[in-house]
């Protein structure tokens, strides 16, 4: 029976509570931590279980977390990212739900390593219920001292202070998520300076989304070289792939890091639906190029997908299959770019709008020849030169979905002419 | 000091420069909207982009500390189309306005499409539609479409007028640039947000519509609206007079000066130059025909004022005559007019300064209470031997029976009680004036002066800074500068020296006011230079050691 | 106008939030929450208390107002409707439960009924996608949508 850390806590009654937490082990690791080992141990065997970030950059945690200046006399922040927003990922609300305390153990373990003493969970504001349910379970913490002054009898301090977002995908980009939290617009940050070195309230920071922290229990307690060893070489341990779209099973797979892509769909999550063919996968949240059907052995962790010109980003995979129109979904996705671009630099603020546009125009009918080479044009000029990964994250699905499915682009922008041969519509075409 | 090497060509510059800042030092100028050397650094219009080497992607130039040994390129094929894409972007949803925007002929999009874009557009959709044609505070029309949101404005008005009247609302390409909704941009420096803005989003609405810009010269000059001297240029029609309606000064801008005004000017100062082309300006000499007056030539007025003032002179004595001048006057206007009345006619009453009409009207920023720009002048040149209300009492009490005074209303500042019985007691009243006021109109003879803008000269500003102003336009009708109608009251009475130029007079006022010594124009060059003390200060420093 | 202010539960509750930030600035979102709880929606006057309680320029208020999706700038109807539009939910038939709940209620994206009961809005993916298609009613999520589903539950709405 394969390993599993996270995803047992889903199928438990009352999971997100702290009696059930601790009857399955929760908060042993954190007291032993906090009596014996030093905030270097933690940092030392987070990077050596090869964890990476698991909201979709991929950085190693370990290292994100040494570059906090020691000799800071400022305070420093931890700030987790529960801002989910990445269509195709739901993970992190799985976790919320039942894994509450195990996330809780996961702060208080980073906080200890970065020398913390209060954390901000960020959530998205839509997640109303997972939000209440944090505010009671971390309440509930309090009243047993595991929160506050001098936890679990040590004396060591950490308060964490939950904190809703208000509708902004853009806010899960950790800068962006760092002036929200300040109270200002989610307008990302130039970088450098680094949220390590100067964060929230000009504070050295670590940002880190709430599933890379729910592993970080397991790894302290069951050893960095068992949780690198459950992944592939450089991605280490399991971690939670959310599966939506056109399959029989859609929900969250807790699998090594590393599973092929055609286990994924076909032996997890049920396989497609009765009589459909496979068109196309989403590998990593919309943001991530798109696959064809002959690319789907290949391995879902970051440096494979990396190696193949896609991502594994927030591991949200989404199937599509042969009666999915393909334009459409490039709509459906440029439209969702467009909805949350911040509008602070040009590229995306005009880039994602315009494409939209021609988007929606070529499903009303009325594609001509030349937009396909705009959206590729309009793909290749805002990836790169945006203050922030949003701009790349529209752009991908643009040059991919172009690259890979143009047949169907072009014929979209053609039509049959009197004698039945397929023409290229142009602008002419319109009167 | 690092070293950089930007499109071949190596420099040193102090640590702390930017990309950009080096790229200036070295000649090149790599464009940009949002950057703007008094404000914060945003780097939001992507424009600046350039390649630096080991460096992945394109990196804004405006943000990006200079390293030692960075190698820049700001114009490979990659820069140059990524450059490009920007222009086309910002285009994207840009109103075509040009040919009813005032903006056209000096606006950023315009320009750098022409260097750096070209392009043909490949844009067939629908724009985004917002506001247009707001009137948005007393001086600032703002159109919401032509905004490429670069958030110059909003940053001027968080950092530099502190007043956060603007803001950006919504989010994505439904951005919006607007005030705070049911305020108005009505702080006293809001037109510098026209200047600061690239395109014509924000534009001036004195300005809306007058000419355009193109027809405009420029002429270096200084403010005369207040004692902060901010340096200005003046822009002028001269091309299309024909069509300007008489308004041949169109409008003054800011000049840089990082000694004084930075980048910026008051709104006060920046709209009080409409008394140039003003139906009040006097145009011709006059004089007195009782209640009437004719015009007469400058030969007749000045040969008979001067007669005049011999006559009174030597039946009641040259204490008898009393000079009102004005620190409005240029450092060269007040020098010849000390020089002439004082040498010439033996004159030995001379008052200048009044108080300021509204008090307390100053501010920590820019604007001084007094709103004279040449105060420092008098007090250096040593003009004042007496007050005007000492000089008004002395017309009373028939001990003074000549005024000349330049450039007052005095109506302003006395009330009847005080004036009236003045003037009926004084014999003779010369005034000598830009604009026709009603005390003007009390006077025997009325000449035209010349404006700041119609004359070459010098005025020194709170700090003791002297600063040159130029002619931008010729004196309107018959007017003259003051110094030259003093000059030529020296035909009359034996003199020193011929004076044929202001550096001339300057030369003079080199000469003979020690805080002046060793200055001349060339030394003042743009930016101008402070001179020392004047003696009256000296001596009472002295005193209190 | 009578000066706007808070309950004294409000106020206490504003001054909780306080005590969690470094900084009054970053209250911001989370007293919008409470000040749309208290007055109904975020009015222009609210904004400016708002401004006054953090220590703000309204403008600032006013610029995270428009900038975020949630907070309610007009009356907002007793049920709030935001069904997910987003890729997954597409690939799996939204189009016609949004079509078909914008009937039922008879109101397009972003308008409010007269009576102010509901409120409907097309919005971004809501992270539920295995439930596809799926919507938000006020604080709940509800998936596997189809159109009979969806007639039942708004006849149940209390």
């Amino acid at each position: 029976m394969a390993e599993k850390i996270i995803s047992p806590f889903f199928k438990i009654k009352d999971s997100h509570t702290i009696d059930v937490y601790e009857q399955h082990g929760g908060y042993e690791v954190i007291q032993d931590v906090l009596r014996t080992k030093t905030p270097q141990d933690v940092v030392d065997a987070v990077l050596k279980s090869n964890l990476r970030g698991l909201g979709g950059a991929g950085f190693p945690a370990g290292r994100k977390w040494s570059f906090i200046p020691k000799d800071s006399p400022k305070p420093k922040y931890l700030v987790v990212n529960a801002d989910e927003s990445e269509p195709g990922t739901f993970k992190d609300r799985y976790i919320m739900d039942n894994y509450t305390h195990g996330l809780f153990e996961g702060i208080m373990l980073a906080a200890y390593a970065i020398g913390c003493h209060k954390a901000f969970i960020y959530i998205r504001g839509e997640y109303i219920r997972q939000a209440e349910n944090l505010v009671d379970q971390r309440d509930a913490a309090r009243a047993r001292g595991y929160l506050g002054k001098g936890i679990f009898g040590t004396d060591y301090d950490l308060d964490i202070v939950v904190h809703r977002g208000a509708g902004a995908y853009i806010c899960g980009e950790e800068t962006a998520l760092l002036e929200s939290l300040e109270g200002k617009k989610g307008w990302p940050r130039m970088k450098p300076p680094f949220p390590a070195i100067e964060g929230a309230f000009k504070c050295p920071t670590i940002v880190n989304n709430v599933e890379t922290l729910a592993y970080v229990p397991s790894i302290m307690k069951k050893g960095p070289e068992w949780f690198a060893n459950l992944g592939s070489e450089r991605n280490g341990g399991l971690r939670l792939y959310s599966v939506s779209g056109l399959v029989k099973n859609p929900g969250v797979y807790e699998l090594p890091l590393g599973t092929p892509l055609r286990d994924i769909i076909y032996e997890h999550a049920g396989g497609l639906l009765d009589g459909r063919k496979l068109k196309a996968v989403i590998p990593g949240g919309s943001s991530s190029p798109i696959l064809t059907p002959d690319e789907i052995d290949v391995k879902m962790d970051y440096d494979s997908l990396a190696a193949i010109g896609s991502m594994l980003g927030s591991a949200g995979i989404i199937v599509m299959d042969d009666t999915v129109d393909i334009v459409r979904s490039l709509y459906v996705v440029t439209r969702f770019y467009h909805h949350e671009s911040c509008g602070q630099c040009t590229p995306c603020r005009e880039g994602t709008g315009w494409a939209e546009k021609i988007l929606k125009r070529i499903l009303d009918g009325e594609g001509v020849a030349q937009d396909i080479t705009t959206l590729e044009s309009i793909g290749n000029h805002i990836i790169g030169n945006t203050i922030c990964p949003l701009g790349d994250a529209a752009s991908m699905p643009l040059q991919s979905y172009l690259k890979k499915f143009r047949h169907e682009f072009e014929a979209r922008v053609a039509s049959k002419n009197g004698t039945g041969q397929v023409v290229e519509k142009t602008v002419a075409d319109w009167n | 000091m690092l070293t950089i090497t930007i499109d071949g060509n190596e420099i040193q510059v102090e640590k702390g420069t930017t990309v950009i800042q080096a790229a200036e030092q070295s000649g090149i100028e790599i464009p940009r909207y949002c950057y703007h050397p008094g404000l914060s650094i945003v780097g939001v219009c992507r424009i600046c982009l350039v390649e630096i080497e080991r460096m992945p992607k394109l990196q804004v130039a405006c943000y990006t500390p200079v390293t030692d040994g960075m190698v820049v390129h700001t114009n490979t094929p990659k820069v140059l189309r990524e450059r490009q894409a920007v222009l086309e972007f910002l285009l994207v949803n840009h109103p075509l306005d040009c040919p009813v925007c005032d903006q056209a002929g000096e606006c950023w999009l315009q320009n750098f499409y022409m260097q750096h874009g070209l392009h043909d557009s490949q844009m067939l959709e629908n724009k985004v539609k917002k506001h247009k044609a707001q009137q948005i505070g007393p001086n600032v029309m703002l159109d919401s479409e032509r905004c490429i949101l670069c958030s110059r404005c909003v940053r001027f008005c968080d950092e530099i007028s502190q007043t956060h009247e603007l803001g950006i609302f919504n989010r994505g390409d439904h951005a919006e640039l607007l005030p705070y909704p049911g305020t108005q941009l009505d702080n006293k420096y809001s037109a510098n947000t026209i200047d600061i803005c690239p395109v014509g989003a924000l534009t001036d609405r004195d300005f809306r519509f007058r000419t355009r810009v193109w027809y405009l010269s420029e002429t270096k000059s200084v403010c005369p609206g207040c004692s902060q001297g901010c340096n200005i240029y003046v822009h002028h029609n001269d091309k299309r007079d024909y069509k300007a309606d008489g308004i041949r000064v169109s409008r003054l801008k800011p000049r840089y000066n990082p000694e004084v005004n930075q980048w910026w000017m008051c709104d006060a100062g920046r709209y009080g130059f409409t008394w140039i082309d003003a139906p009040s300006r006097v145009q011709q000499p006059r004089r007195r025909r009782s209640e009437e007056f004719e015009e007469v030539a400058w030969e007749d007025a000045t040969a008979e004022i001067v007669a005049k003032l011999h006559t009174i002179s030597a039946t009641h004595g040259p204490e008898s005559i009393g000079v009102i001048l004005s620190p409005q006057m240029t450092n060269e206007d007040l020098f010849m007019a000390k020089h002439v009345f004082q040498d010439g006619f033996g004159v030995q009453q001379f008052a200048c300064n009044l108080p300021p009409l509204s008090p307390g009207d100053e501010d920590d920023f820019l604007i001084k209470a007094d709103k004279n720009p040449n105060t420092a002048g008098v007090d250096l040149l040593a003009i004042e031997t007496c007050s005007v209300a000492e000089l008004l009492d002395d017309a009373r009490n028939k001990m003074i029976r000549v005024l000349y005074v330049c450039y007052h209303d005095l109506e302003q500042n006395f009330a009847d009680t005080e004036l009236l019985p003045a003037l009926k007691e004084l014999e003779f009243v010369v005034f000598q004036g830009t604009n026709e006021h009603s005390f003007a109109r009390k006077a025997d003879y009325i000449l035209p002066s010349a404006a700041f803008a119609e004359k070459d000269g010098t005025f020194t500003n709170h700090a003791h800074r002297v600063q040159r102003i130029h002619r931008a336009v010729n004196p309107l009708g018959q007017a003259r500068p003051d110094w030259m109608i003093f000059r030529s009251f020296a035909r009359y009475v034996a003199l020193s020296s011929p004076f044929f130029d202001t550096a001339d007079v300057f030369a003079a006022i080199s000469e003979s006011v020690p805080a002046f010594r060793n200055l001349n124009y060339e030394k003042l060059g743009d930016f101008g230079a402070t001179v020392g003390r004047s003696e009256s200060v000296l001596a009472t420093e002295a005193s209190v050691v | 106008m009578s000066e706007l202010a808070f309950s004294p539960e409000a106020q206490r509750q504003f001054e909780e939030i306080l005590s969690r930030y470094p900084e009054k600035r970053a209250a911001m979102l989370p007293t919008l929450y409470l000040a749309e709880k208290e007055f109904g929606h975020i009015s222009p006057e609210v904004e400016v208390y708002v401004g006054k309680l953090l220590e703000v320029h309204p403008v600032k208020v006013r610029e995270v107002l428009t900038f975020y999706t949630l907070f309610a700038s007009k009356p907002r109807g007793k049920f709030h409707f935001q069904i997910c539009r987003g890729i997954a939910c597409d690939l799996r038939g939204c189009t016609k439960v949004i079509e078909h709940l914008s009937d039922k209620l008879n109101l397009k994206s972003e308008e409010t009924s007269a009576d102010l009961r509901y409120t409907f809005t097309e919005v971004e993916c809501l992270g539920a996608c295995e439930t596809a298609p799926m919507m938000q009613v006020n604080e709940d999520y509800h998936g596997y949508l189809t159109p009979d589903k969806i007639d039942k539950m708004v006849k149940n709405l209390k």
